[in-house]
Order: C-alpha cells, then structure tokens, then sequence
C-alpha cells in the first residue's frame, strides 16, 4: 500500500470526498490487476551518476579501497556489492586478478628497468627514461608518461575507457581512472574518458539502461529485468525495458527478434521462388541469402552476444568484438570456438540427403503458406495502426465541428480521444500477437491462444467501427465497448505474457 | 618532420642493424619512413626451407599504439594467409601491444610459418590440405619457396 492511500484511509471524510478515489472500485495492486504494469523510474545523468557515486562510496569505505579502484571492482561484478564484498573478505587477491586488476603473477622487476638507475629505457619509445617520469600499474610494466599518454589517446578514440589495458606484452591488467586520468593531456579527452565510462557503467548495471530514443540522455531505472513497456518521460518514446526494441507484448524478445529478422530478410523469397518455380533448390537461394547484413551495408553486423554494431573492415573472418571481447564467425555468427578445425563448415553447402526434393518442393510450399498468413495480418494490423492515426485526425475535426454546430461541449467529447487512444494501445497488442502465433507450437494451448486472439480482434473491429461513427448519444455503448476490448486483452496478456 | 612514430621507427632501424634476428631482415623504403620491405627467410627444416619471402609493412602515426599493416608481396601458400598477401595473426590485430617492433612482428610471422593456426582460416584449401593431405601441402609450398627466388631475382634485377 502507498504512502497516499494509507493517508487516506486514516481519515474517513479524507477518503469519501477526497475525489481522487472512486468510492465503488476496489483499490488493488496494480501489480496483480495490471499484466502490463511495470515500475520505472525515469532518471538524467546527474541522478545516474549520484546513484553509481553512492555505490561506489559505500564499497570504498566497507572494503577500504580507493573510490577508483571500487568503481571498477563493481563494473566487473555488475554492481553486485554483496558479491564482491563477500569475495574481497574471503580471499581479495583471488578476487583482484579474476578482474584483471591484479596480474595473475606477482610483477618482476623487468631487466632493463633497475631502480634507482637513470639510464632506464621506455620499451615502448625506446628513448631513456628517468625514473620519476615512469609510471607502471600492478603489474610492474614500467613506461614513460608519454607513451602512456599517446596509449590513452589512441585507445580512448576507439571509443575504449573502462577496458584500456597495460601495454606489456600480453598483460591484461587494466588501467583504473584514477590512473588514466592524470595522464590525459587535453581536457576534450578527458570528457570522451568519462563519458564512454559512463556509458560502460550503466550498461554493466543490472538495473540500469540507456533510453533508446534518439538524442535522449534518460537512464531508464528499474528494479528487475523484464519485457515490459517503459515509456520515456522525457523523449515519449515506447520499447520494451529488456531488448530495446518495440515493445512486443505477448511476444517474448527472442522470438520477435527472429520473427523481424524473418520478415526483413529474403529466406522467404527463397521459399516463394522455390514454391513457386521448378527446379530450384531452397538451400542454395539461403546460402547467397544476407543472413548477415543490416540494411544495405554488407560490411556491418551486431556482435551475437552483446549486439553492438560492427564494421568488418579487415579480410579476416575470426571477428573479435571490440566492445566485449566475443569471438565470433563472421560468417554464420556463430561462436568462434565451436567452429573447431572445421573451416567455414558454416558457408558450406549442406546436403540433406534423407528429403527428396519433391517433398522439400512441397515443404517450401507449405512452409510459405503458413508464413504469409501470419505476416499478412501483421502487416495489416501494422497499416490499420497508421490508418486510425489519420482517424484521429479526423476525430479532433469532427469534434470541432460538432462543437461549433452547438452539439455538446469539447469537454463532453473528449470521452472519443481516450477511445481512440485505448484503440490504438490494443491494436497494437494484437499485431504483435501474430508473431507469438507463429512460433506457438499446436496444442490446446495454442487453440486457446488462437480464441482469445480471435475474439479480441472482433471486438476491436467493433470498436473501430463505433469510434468512426459516434454520437453523443452512444457514449454509454462506445464506453462498454471499450471496457471489453481491454478486458479481452488484459485476459489475453495475463494467460500468455510470460516474463 | 619527427613524430613519436617516425623516432620510434627509426630506433626500430638501428635495432634491427645492431642486432639482427636470424632469418629476418627489413629497411624502410628510400622516401618514406613510414613503408618498409622486409624478407623473411623459410625457417631450416620446414617446408619453406629456402624460400625467400618479401613483405611490405606499413605504419602510421599511431604507430606504436597501433599495429601496422603487414602483408606478403611474395606469393604465399599457408593456412594464414590471404590470397592478397594479408596475414591473420592475433598480435597484428587484438593482442597487439606497443612493445612490439619491427624485429619482433617479423620473427613472429617467420614461426607463424610452420605452426599454422588452422583455427584461424584465411586460405581454406591451405588448411585443408595441412590438415587432410600434408604431403600435397608440401607440394603446393614447395612451389611458392621456387616461385619466391625467381621473383626475387627479376625484382633485384630491377631495382
């Protein structure tokens, strides 16, 4: 219960004429009613940044580490405090190397580097070095401060900060802020550091996440990570908290991700032209397929793991992904390590010699069959969204009209642009109820689905139709009609929205 | 003009004239500091044993925080190597480290010669061949380490 309602409910008189409550509805948690409900908190980077600096303090005092080296401890873990507190007690050189703060093995002293002795040589310039002007980090890898400098630098333009890692040769140690910092000559550089750390920080926070809008600084806080909608409140824009995307509900993120894959690429032309035409063989339409393009860049695909974009710009195949280190295929994506010794085993033409090809012919038929039918009322439900936005248009005229002609007052119309609006939010659920159709195994279960699908798609037709043609008269019916329609989709959403 | 890259190259230079490795030995080109050619010797006791390889290596500025480009001029049948002389190799990519040098990148790809990454594919029949058929493998290098004297000779002849 709220703050709000246990006031209320300590003043009776508060609570009858308060007016805030309808007096005959039952106040439940939103949770249980609401399949759709999800609490977010919309933060600016200000607020974001004061969250991670609380963390970071409380770890920093509770373990007694620099605050630099608490940020990047909790970086690694996902923000976990109770984890690494715990680890760090138990045993914090095993907990310092496994994050690659600490090297593996104790540092040396590296030959060509004595202390004491001026004549010391940077690895890296190959100039002298004097010892006050070395600098090394846990590892002991001594170089000058330029060449520090010059490895920020290059490093920082590759859009790299909290992963920037010691020059030695094959040494993984990294470099904390505080480290890298002190180092950076020109103050724009010191900015790109902390804002690609910034970045870096609320990506590996489980509980945190960038707002996909375009141009929007909003940190969108909630407390697990699920598939539900989230509504910036600063740019509006609607996606679903756990991929990113558009929001999907029933559909799940995996399968709507295959399921617009699917629809953009051409593996179903290959289906069409091989239902449709003689002697063709599907697999050879899907081998030439782009299977791994986006959009029209041949060059660029998402890493599999962590979905940042990338641009192959060398000749090599083994593709390493700069942001979290996945080795991949480029291509089939697949992980790099299960390719084995077998070499492009991916591009490989693969014969299946257990289907003939006439019933593959037969196969792609159907196949296409069963496709076309569920993209065709995506897509129709896709236009008819489009199409009732112009309705609404057309609404906001005829109330003006209706006013003007003295039927009513614009406040006695306004009962039209939420039907509208509740229109729209369920039109859309059930476009997206047409994917999860799709993949939905046969079974009672899909029989069940397909019903309530049915009936929430006549009973939005109906709404459509009786928000087209209202009157001030129909009002009360308009507004039964809209209670169904959202009835049926919040019956739906509760049996098959799982997440 | 003198830049970090352009003094570090040149140390790279002096290096390579003090102490030279065995079996590798690079300059930079007359005019430009920032292209070297390089030969690589076939490694004794390998398949390319005798071979005479020519490479070019070029920098930039961000050299040495960035790998250069490395790429045989010479034909080249290995499992690691691209038709157009590019060499797949984790340390001129992402192992890479600023502690490299000229010395050091060219006695690496002269071992990567006879311990081929199969796992690393660049040239799919070469690794096949290693893998399935080494005696045709041998074969196929046996004829690029003739190849590479008598394209060696007639580019000495030229120059």
């Amino acid at each position: 219960m709220s703050d709000e309602e246990m006031e209320f409910s300590d003043d009776d008189y508060d609570d009858y004429y308060g007016g805030e409550y309808d007096g005959d509805v039952d106040h439940v948690d939103p949770q249980k009613n609401d399949p759709e409900y999800f609490h977010v908190a919309c933060l600016t980077d200000t607020e974001v940044e004061r969250l991670l600096n609380e963390s970071v303090e409380q770890l920093s005092n509770s373990i007694q580490v620099t605050p630099s080296l608490a940020k990047l401890l909790l970086h690694m873990y996902n923000w976990n405090q109770i984890e690494i507190v715990a680890g760090y007690r138990q045993d914090c050189h095993k907990m310092l190397t496994s994050v690659h703060i600490k090297p593996a093995t104790p540092p040396q002293q590296m030959t060509n580097n004595q202390q004491g002795e001026s004549e010391a040589t940077c690895p890296v310039c190959l100039a002298p070095m004097s010892p006050d002007y070395a600098s090394h980090l846990t590892c002991g890898h001594t170089f000058c401060k330029d060449c520090w400098s010059m490895h920020f630098e290059v490093q920082i333009k590759q859009g790299m900060s909290t992963g920037i890692e010691c020059m030695g040769n094959s040494c993984q140690v990294l470099a904390p802020e505080d480290f890298v910092v002190p180092l950076l000559k020109r103050p724009r550089l010191k900015e790109k550091y902390q804002q690609y750390a910034f970045s870096d920080y609320v990506r590996s926070h489980p509980q945190l996440r960038f707002c996909p809008g375009p141009n929007c600084n909003i940190v969108i806080q909630a407390k697990e990570c699920r598939a539900k909608r989230v509504t910036c409140t600063a740019c509006k824009s609607q996606f679903c908290y756990k991929c990113g995307g558009d929001y999907h509900a029933p559909t799940d993120c995996e399968t709507i991700r295959c399921w617009l894959t699917k629809c953009a690429d051409d593996s179903e032309t290959a289906n069409y032209i091989s239902a449709h035409t003689k002697d063709v063989n599907i697999d050879s339409f899907q081998a030439v397929g782009p299977c791994k393009t986006v959009g029209e860049y041949e060059e660029i695909a998402y890493c599999p793991k962590c979905h940042i974009c990338i641009e192959k710009n060398g000749g090599c195949n083994h593709m390493q992904c700069f942001n979290c280190k996945h080795d991949f295929c480029w291509m089939c994506l697949g992980c790099w390590k299960t390719h084995g010794s077998e070499y492009y085993e991916c591009s490989r033409y693969k014969e299946n010699p257990n289907i003939a090809h006439e019933s593959a012919h037969a196969q792609a038929r159907e196949a296409l069959k069963k496709y076309l039918h569920y993209y065709e009322r995506w897509e129709n439900h896709s236009k008819s969204l489009k199409l009732e936005e112009e309705t609404l248009a057309k609404i906001r005229e005829r109330i003006q009209n209706k006013v003007m002609a003295g039927t009513g007052t614009w406040i006695d119309w306004q009962y039209l642009l939420d039907a509208a609006a509740l229109l729209a939010r369920c039109r859309y659920t059930l476009q997206n109820t047409y994917p999860f159709a799709y993949y939905l195994e046969s079974g009672p279960r899909k029989d069940l689905f397909e019903y309530q699908q049915a009936q929430l798609e006549a009973e939005i037709e109906n709404l459509s139709w009786k928000i087209e043609r209202a009157e001030m008269t129909d009002r009360g019916d308009l507004e039964n009609q809209m209670d169904i329609v959202e009835k049926r989709r919040t019956t739906l959403l509760t049996d098959f929205l799982q997440v | 003009m003198s830049t970090p890259a352009r003094r570090r190259l040149m140390r790279d230079f002096k290096r390579l004239q003090q102490d030279p490795p065995a079996g590798v030995s690079a300059a930079p080109t007359e005019n430009n500091i920032m292209i070297w050619n390089a030969v690589i010797f076939g490694p004794h006791d390998t398949p390319f044993e005798d071979g005479t390889f020519k490479l070019t290596l070029e920098f930039t500025e961000e050299y040495p925080n960035k790998p250069p480009t490395v790429k045989f001029v010479s034909k080249m049948f290995h499992p690691n190597v691209y038709a157009d002389g590019g060499i797949c190799l984790d340390i001129l990519q992402n192992r890479w480290s600023p502690t490299y040098d000229v010395a050091a990148i060219l006695t690496s790809i002269q071992s990567l010669l006879d311990e081929p990454n199969p796992n690393s594919p660049a040239n799919s029949l070469a690794a096949q061949l290693y893998q399935e058929n080494r005696r045709e493998y041998e074969k196929r290098v046996a004829a690029i380490v003739e190849q590479s004297w008598l394209n060696f000779q007639v580019s000495a002849t030229i120059d």
